[in-house]
């Protein structure tokens, strides 16, 4: 007998143990997420023929990649990509840099009231995103927003919600709501950092703010990398907060973010577009997780 | 053998008469197969008791109502996607500005056979919103005529007659600027279906049917011209740019900021919900005209449409039509959803005479009654009107700020809509 062969009952026992654990889930991921993914990629190589007025009811028909040529031709698509885009690489850094900080101070021993930051910083994470866009938009508002009042009393005039400022808006309104977040995720992985090896630098001389940058941050890399995909993902699917602000600012066009854009494209009944919509936002999101992955797998080693 | 399969035919047939027999027996509830269950979907305050009403009276037809989302906020989205998985209900309320677009995605039942008959209850213009080429496929339910909201105690003050025409409405914006700076007659109305209201009284059709295709006419001489009107308006800055429906118009409504709202009829309960401070104080007018011409725009109103795949179209348009026609529920409809019914038998109805106390004890929807005979009767919404809607709305919302103008609005949604049309294999015309 081959080793190989040897090890299989072995295995075999190993998986039935396993798998009451671990079938839940497996079922939930292939219901809720396996079969709708393959059903939109299955549907966005479909298209819809209709005939003059459309009355005739439609046919469907097998398109190829035409979808997908009709994405790289639609200019209001790609500009969302573009938008979102560009409220990610300012958004993202600017959040996960305050979230390490604070992460910092409460893991601090100097630090104080920590049980209370804790809970406060967490606090806006829980607040629905709706309501947390509503409670904004009102701040954004130009004739109701106090602080754009404020700013007219000492005569300067502010607006929230110019085409130049609205990705700013949100993305002040994404920092508030997920910093918090972001700063349990890495003040737990802080917590994990064994007390020796700071004892260890401390004796060395390295404490303080030194420790921290030098020897904390490269500890919790793992925790790092981890919020910067989620930080990645989470503004690649950006929707509640334009969508809400648009009652407030009329000028938010409603292809604002691809999923706008997509949804818009399931109102048209355009459902096959709105698929290939849809996948390319999730090739995209796949390609740059994957890309931020590696990249930092490489500069670990 | 060929004996035996006469006689299995006449046996079916024999079983799809009886079948037949008590389909139309059914109203009574005396046949023994059950009632005819019919599933409508809607949002409106009010359709759930008309139904309660129908279901005591009809035992044979039973309706089961299910409130949805309103249709603009998620309500259509789910009725395309329960069309697309083969779950849409019987009934379905049905906006007259979508209608066009369920008829031509092919999601609407044509029940011209079983409503033909009773066709000439309501005013042709209505009708014309609910089929296409002479054929059916829903009733109408309500219209949404427009006219001029205005607080009569400025205008009274302020010695400024109310305008009859947008000659001397332009006139009374100026005058209303010069009683009060801080003030204006009325906000932009940049939001597209209330605009095209606008374009529906100004003879600037947005659709229409040429033989087997759609022509797209949003870049008209017609459209410019009533574009051209409000662009106007903003330039001289005889108007406030709020959002519309949002809370810093009804503030300045409240405050006698803004003296007056060309709007439609549900505009009445709008006004009275969002500016209650300056109740007693508003009165309303018929809408200005364009020059000689006595018509008038509509904004709103819906349909209980027909969805393909109903197993009983016939019972389905009948409560349809009573809902929309019988005296009991047109006039719950008037109580508690504040409608315009459609029918002629329910514009007759004496709930529409009662003097609105919010209107200074006017009895508005007695002008609203006369309005709505003189709705233009060349408008036709498009085939994809939320990729229409969406597109104006964008370019409409840009005016405020000065990077865009109504026509730069019309014209980019003429481009849009017509490359929206053509990617989903409808044909175009010019």
């Amino acid at each position: 007998m081959s080793p190989v062969t040897r090890q299989r009952p072995g295995r075999v026992r190993e998986l039935r143990r396993a798998a009451p654990f671990v079938l839940p889930f497996l079922l939930l991921f292939v219901v809720v997420y396996l079969v709708p993914t393959g059903y939109s990629v299955v549907q966005s190589f479909f298209a819809v023929k209709r005939s003059g007025l459309g009355l005739g009811g439609a046919e469907t028909v097998f398109a190829g990649l035409g979808n997908y040529a009709r994405v790289l031709q639609d200019g209001d698509f790609l500009a969302s990509l573009g938008r979102v885009g560009f409220i990610g690489v300012i958004q993202v850094p600017v959040m996960l840099g305050i979230a390490l900080l604070l992460a910092l101070l409460l893991d601090s021993s100097v630090s104080r009231g920590r049980r209370f930051f804790r809970i406060a910083y967490f606090v806006p994470y829980g607040l629905p995103g709706v309501i947390a866009a509503l409670v904004w938009s009102f701040l954004y508002a130009p004739t109701l927003s106090p602080i754009a009042g404020l700013f007219a009393s000492i005569g300067v005039d502010v607006s929230f919600v110019t085409d130049g400022a609205l990705p700013f808006s949100i993305a002040n309104i994404l920092t508030w709501a997920w910093t918090g977040y972001n700063t349990i995720l890495i003040y737990a992985a802080l917590q994990a950092i064994p007390e020796e090896t700071m004892e260890a630098a401390a004796l060395d001389g390295c404490s303080g703010w030194k420790a921290a940058l030098l020897i904390k941050v490269p500890l919790i890399r793992p925790a790092l990398l981890l919020t910067l995909v989620f930080s990645i993902i989470g503004t690649s699917q950006l929707y509640n907060e334009p969508v809400t602000m648009k009652s407030v600012a009329p000028n938010l066009p409603s292809t604002y973010t691809p999923i706008m854009a997509a949804v818009r494209s399931l109102s048209a009944n355009d459902f096959n577009y709105a698929a290939a919509q849809s996948v390319v936002i999730g090739a995209v999101i796949c390609v740059l997780s994957v890309l931020v992955f590696r990249a930092s797998a490489r500069s670990v080693t | 053998m060929l004996n035996r399969n006469a006689r299995l035919t006449a046996a079916a047939a024999i079983a799809a008469t009886g079948l037949a027999l008590t389909g139309c027996a059914a109203t009574t509830g005396e046949s023994g197969s059950g009632p005819a269950n019919i599933t409508f979907w809607g949002w409106a305050a009010g359709y759930e008791r008309s139904v309660a009403l129908w279901n005591e009276s009809h035992p044979g037809i039973q309706v089961k109502y299910e409130a949805i989302a309103n249709g603009g906020a998620g309500g259509y989205d789910k009725m395309l996607t329960a069309a697309k998985a083969g779950t849409a209900p019987c009934l379905a309320q049905i906006g007259y500005e979508t209608f066009s677009s369920f008829l031509a995605a092919g999601l609407l039942q044509d029940v011209t056979e079983h409503a033909e008959a009773r066709r000439a209850e309501f005013p042709d213009w209505v009708w014309g919103n609910v089929g296409i080429d002479g054929k059916t496929f829903g009733v109408p339910v309500d219209t949404a005529p427009m006219g001029l909201f205005y607080r009569a105690d400025l205008f009274k003050d302020a010695k400024i007659e109310v305008p009859k025409t947008w000659e001397e409405f332009r006139t009374a914006a100026a005058a209303v600027k010069a009683a009060d700076p801080k003030s204006r007659i009325m906000n932009l109305p940049t939001d597209p279906y209330l605009y095209a209201g606008f374009a529906w009284q100004g003879d600037a059709p947005w659709f229409g049917v040429n033989g087997d295709s759609w022509t797209v006419t949003m870049d008209s001489a017609a459209n410019s011209k009533v574009a051209g009107y409000w662009q106007g308006l903003f330039d001289e800055g005889l108007v406030t740019s709020h959002p519309a429906f949002d809370a810093a118009l009804y503030t300045a409504w409240n405050s006698g900021e803004v003296w007056a709202e060309v709007g439609p009829v549900w505009s009445a309960s709008l006004i009275r919900d969002n500016a209650a401070g300056s109740a007693g104080k508003w009165a309303v007018a018929p809408m200005p005209r364009w020059d000689s011409a006595d018509s008038v725009g509509n904004s709103g109103g819906s349909a209980t449409a027909v969805m393909k795949g109903c197993a009983h179209p016939e019972e389905a348009t009948e409560f349809a039509l009573w809902m929309s026609t019988d005296d009991t529920s047109v006039s719950n409809l008037i109580k508690s959803a504040a409608i315009l019914p459609a029918s002629k038998s329910g514009l007759a109805s004496t709930a529409l005479d009662t003097p609105e106390s919010y209107y200074g004890g006017q009895p508005i929807y007695q002008l609203f009654r006369a309005e709505s005979a003189k709705v233009n009767p060349n408008w036709r919404w498009g085939p994809v009107m939320s990729t229409t809607a969406s597109a104006l709305g964008d370019g409409l919302g840009k005016v405020p700020t000065g990077s865009a103008t109504f026509q730069d609005a019309l014209t980019s949604t003429q481009t849009g809509t017509v490359t929206a049309l053509q990617a989903q294999g409808f044909s175009v015309s010019k």
